[in-house]
């Protein structure tokens, strides 16, 4: 296999662009289908991609007086390239010369919580009384919604017989039935859709960025480029999430899989008003968290 | 009642007017001010409905106006101070809900309140020089102050350590008009807060003074987009009980049809920014689509969405034709399907239940304390409609309505309060309309020629409370002195209670749910390409294309 093929991989097809192309495509989708739950009538098909063009290219880029001016810059940045990092990673499970690493699923479930790690970061050092909020609240909702996945990750776990890489869950299922045709891989797959919906930071779990509270939180001092990263970081989780939940329980991942879980996503965003923090937190770990217990135990058992 | 207060104050009267069956002038001396406003306030339980400045030239006076919500009698207490050192006693110390008007009448006529420590500027701005009070007669209309070279804003100071202030507003996504609250945050928990308003102070109660009385209807049209018909509807009542006018009966049910269409699309307009604020669009959404039927009413009845100019004094400026009525009714009962829709989803859904319920408490006692009005107030367990005691010259005493009163004082019984009244609201019209086809199409106005010396007070329950104006005449052609006192000038100020003690998150709704009123009069010009494609007056056009494009339909 030549060194040219394996860059084309992982930065072409289906690595980089291409997961940056699909996730700018689902941004127009839930945009479009929000749009049209509401009565409105949404934005053009290439709007997410205009939306880039104009914060890298058109906006200058304001950076607030009295910051650590590196830091300020870097989160952004790290941001970006460890969700590009993970949707590679998962994207590339799919190419038969690319088998992964052993015991990959920790690495991408780590890779996966440092956007918004980011995200406190850049709340942290912008200075601002509103975005330090922001982090304060992101910081509380990664500490009630971690728990929740990674008791739903462990029932994974459990019913593949103790197989933690990508390409092994996978093959396990296509030899067998995919997990979430299970009692505990089902209460499996309903947490991980929750947590999903938190960890994108849709309603009801966006209260990190409450618009008509914080105004952006975190976000508030960024602007062009390095907002831009940010909104890029969004697209990507957009896709890379649904997929690696795609690929744990569904069995793989193909566009009717991807859309179902896009669709929920949209739909779960549009019928609920935004939770408070502490709403959140109690919502997760005195619900969800018994629930999972629930499901190892029904794991355990082989059910 | 009359009796009983005559037989309390006694030899504290100085003098005891009747201008009509329901507005008693009541002239005090200011030293007993405060013996007098106890007796009213405490003993009676009247309700403060505000005060009123005026300048007389050679002495000021201030009239405290009570009003008793079962009778719908207004108690004015009238008191005079000189010219030189003018001064009152303070009231805020027996009514909370006085600490604005007093520091108003405090920066407007220069009236001193003594006792009161807080009389800082409400609505002029900082840059506003000491010692010049604009709505004193020596101050010429339309003088103009000149702007210092450099303008400051300051945060309140003296915040303690480890405690923030988290500024909501005067530009923020959750106040579409500039107000300015100042949380200050314990973390997450509010524990103080500070409201700043006057942004949008527009000087309407001095142009007032300087346009006649037919311009005067127009000119409070504007002071808002949304209860755009409740000014006018006040100030003509009031003129009218200056006058003691009885309108012909026609006009009084096309008022009432045309203030409960504002109140119907007042409330859906909220109710959409209720389920903003939280975070719920697709409620914004679809509220606000439900609006859109009544707003194309109101453009088939009146040419407009918004400033309909229906009021007159002595009746209407438009009629309803008898033959579009049925498209009218067929088109408002249309939305109640969408009614259904939204109080089921109020009543319904888990989480808006977590957010709103013991959320933002106004308890009884407070409300009466800070003086609250309609939907603000009849959550807390008070009855107060204005409707039901003190519009004569409207069909509000010919038709029969409920008026929705609720217990709890939080959010959530705001809202429903607020979608039940929307029941009511199409309950009256549907009355109304009925009514009108047996009446005689046209006879729609009273002439009124002469506007003799006088004063007049006039009361509407707008869709965010009750709204009261105050004019007064010597007999020349414009008002001497209106006073114009918004609802949401007394219920704003009660989140000084029911917003600290939540969180950031539940301040945000409780601010919102007294539903304060926004000014939204833009004027637009639709430019693409760097060329003006639509001028002024080809949008005019378009907008009446439009209007004959709805009445064709509805007519169908």
């Amino acid at each position: 296999m030549s060194i040219g093929k394996l860059i084309f991989n992982f930065l072409i097809y289906p690595g980089f662009i291409f997961v940056l192309l699909v996730g700018g495509i689902a941004s127009f989708l839930e945009r479009k289908i929000t749009a049209r739950i509401q009565w409105r009538v949404g934005p053009p098909f290439l709007q997410p991609f205009y939306d880039l063009l104009k914060l890298f290219f058109v906006k200058e880029t304001v950076i607030p007086e009295g910051v650590n001016i590196p830091f300020f810059i870097l989160v952004p940045v790290i941001a970006f390239s460890s969700a590009v990092l993970t949707s590679v990673l998962i994207t590339n499970i799919f190419i038969k010369s690319f088998q992964g690493f052993t015991a990959d699923l920790i690495v991408i479930v780590y890779l996966f919580t440092i956007p918004s790690l980011c995200v406190i970061f850049a709340g942290a050092v912008s200075k601002n009384p509103l975005s330090s909020l922001g982090s304060s609240r992101e910081m509380k909702l990664i500490l009630s919604y971690e728990l929740v996945f990674w008791t739903s990750l462990s029932i994974v776990i459990i019913k593949t017989g103790g197989k933690i890489t990508l390409r092994d869950i996978l093959t396990f299922q296509e030899n067998s039935k995919p997990i979430v045709f299970s009692l505990s891989g089902f209460i499996a797959f309903i947490l991980s859709l929750i947590v999903m919906q938190a960890k994108l930071g849709k309603v009801p779990f966006d209260i990190s960025e409450a618009e008509q509270e914080l105004i952006a939180g975190p976000y508030i001092e960024y602007s062009g480029a390095l907002l831009g990263f940010f909104k890029v970081t969004h697209y990507i989780l957009l896709f890379s999430l649904p997929a690696f939940i795609s690929v744990l329980f569904l069995g793989g991942l193909n566009i009717f899989k991807y859309l179902l879980l896009l669709i929920f996503i949209i739909v779960f965003e549009n019928t609920n008003p935004r939770l408070k923090i502490t709403q959140a937190i109690r919502f997760f770990w005195f619900y969800l968290f018994p629930l999972g217990i629930i499901g190892i135990i029904l794991a355990v058992k082989g059910l | 009642m009359k009796e009983k207060i005559k037989e309390r104050l006694r030899e504290r009267i100085v003098k005891w007017e009747e201008k009509s069956k329901r507005r008693f002038y009541i002239q005090i001396k200011k030293e007993d001010l405060k013996e007098v406003v106890k007796i009213l306030f405490r003993d009676f339980g009247f309700r403060f409905c505000t005060a009123t400045g005026v300048d007389n030239i050679k002495n000021f006076e201030v009239i405290y106006h009570f009003s008793d919500d079962r009778t719908g009698i207004l108690y004015n207490l009238r008191v005079f101070t000189d010219r030189e050192k003018p001064s009152l006693p303070t009231i805020t110390d027996i009514i909370k809900g006085a600490k604005w008007i007093e520091r108003e009448i405090h920066e407007l006529f220069g009236i001193g309140f003594e006792g009161n420590s807080d009389l800082r500027r409400l609505l002029l701005d900082e840059s506003w020089p000491e010692g010049v009070y604009p709505l004193r007669k020596d101050y010429e209309y339309g003088r103009r102050e000149e702007l210092p070279d450099s303008l400051t804003c300051s945060i309140s100071e003296g915040v303690k350590e480890g405690r923030t202030v988290i500024p909501i507003g005067p530009y923020h996504p959750l106040q579409e008009e500039p107000e300015f609250f100042e949380l200050e945050v314990f973390g997450e928990k509010v524990i103080g807060i500070n409201i700043n308003i006057g942004y949008n102070h527009r000087g309407i109660e001095k142009l007032s003074e300087g346009k006649h009385w037919d311009q005067v209807t127009f000119l409070v049209e504007r002071i808002c987009g949304i209860c755009s018909t409740s000014h006018p509807f006040a100030y003509v009542l009031a003129v009218e009980d200056l006058l003691n006018l009885e309108i012909p009966e026609r006009a009084k049910y096309i008022r009432s049809i045309i203030g409960e269409l504002e109140r119907i699309h007042s409330h859906l307009l909220w109710l959409g920014l209720a389920g903003h604020f939280l975070g719920y669009n697709t409620v914004w959404m679809w509220a606000w689509k439900t609006r859109e039927v009544i707003l194309d009413i109101c453009e088939q009845i009146s040419g407009n969405r918004n400033h309909y100019a229906m009021m007159k004094i002595g009746g209407v400026r438009r009629d309803i034709l008898n033959s579009e009525v049925d498209g009218i009714k067929s088109k408002l009962n249309s939305i109640i399907s969408a009614l259904n829709l939204f109080k089921k989803a109020v009543e319904d859904d888990p989480v808006i239940h977590a957010r709103t319920k013991n959320v933002g408490v106004l308890t009884k006692e407070e409300a009466i304390n800070y003086c609250v009005v309609g939907p603000t107030a009849r959550p807390s367990g008070i009855s107060t409609d204005i409707r039901k005691i003190d519009i004569k010259n409207s069909a509000y005493p010919l038709i029969e309505f409920d008026v929705p009163v609720l217990n709890n004082g939080d959010v959530y019984d705001k809202i429903v309060v607020r979608v039940l009244e929307m029941y009511e609201s199409v309950k009256i019209i549907n009355q109304c309309l009925d009514r009108l086809k047996d009446l005689k199409e046209g006879d729609i106005c009273e002439e009124v020629r002469e506007i003799p010396p006088g004063e007049g007070i006039g009361r509407y329950e707008a869709p965010r409370g009750e709204v009261f104006h105050y004019v007064r005449s010597d007999g020349g052609n414009t008002p001497t002195r209106h006073k114009i006192r918004a609802p949401s000038y007394m219920n704003v100020l009660s989140n000084e209670v029911s917003a600290v003690g939540g969180t950031v998150s539940d301040a945000a709704i409780t601010l919102a749910a007294v539903d304060p009123c926004y000014c939204c009069t833009e004027r637009i010009q639709a430019v693409e390409f760097n060329k003006v494609k639509y001028r002024w007056d080809d949008l005019i056009k378009l907008s009446q294309e439009k209007t004959k494009k709805i009445r064709k339909r509805l007519r169908e």
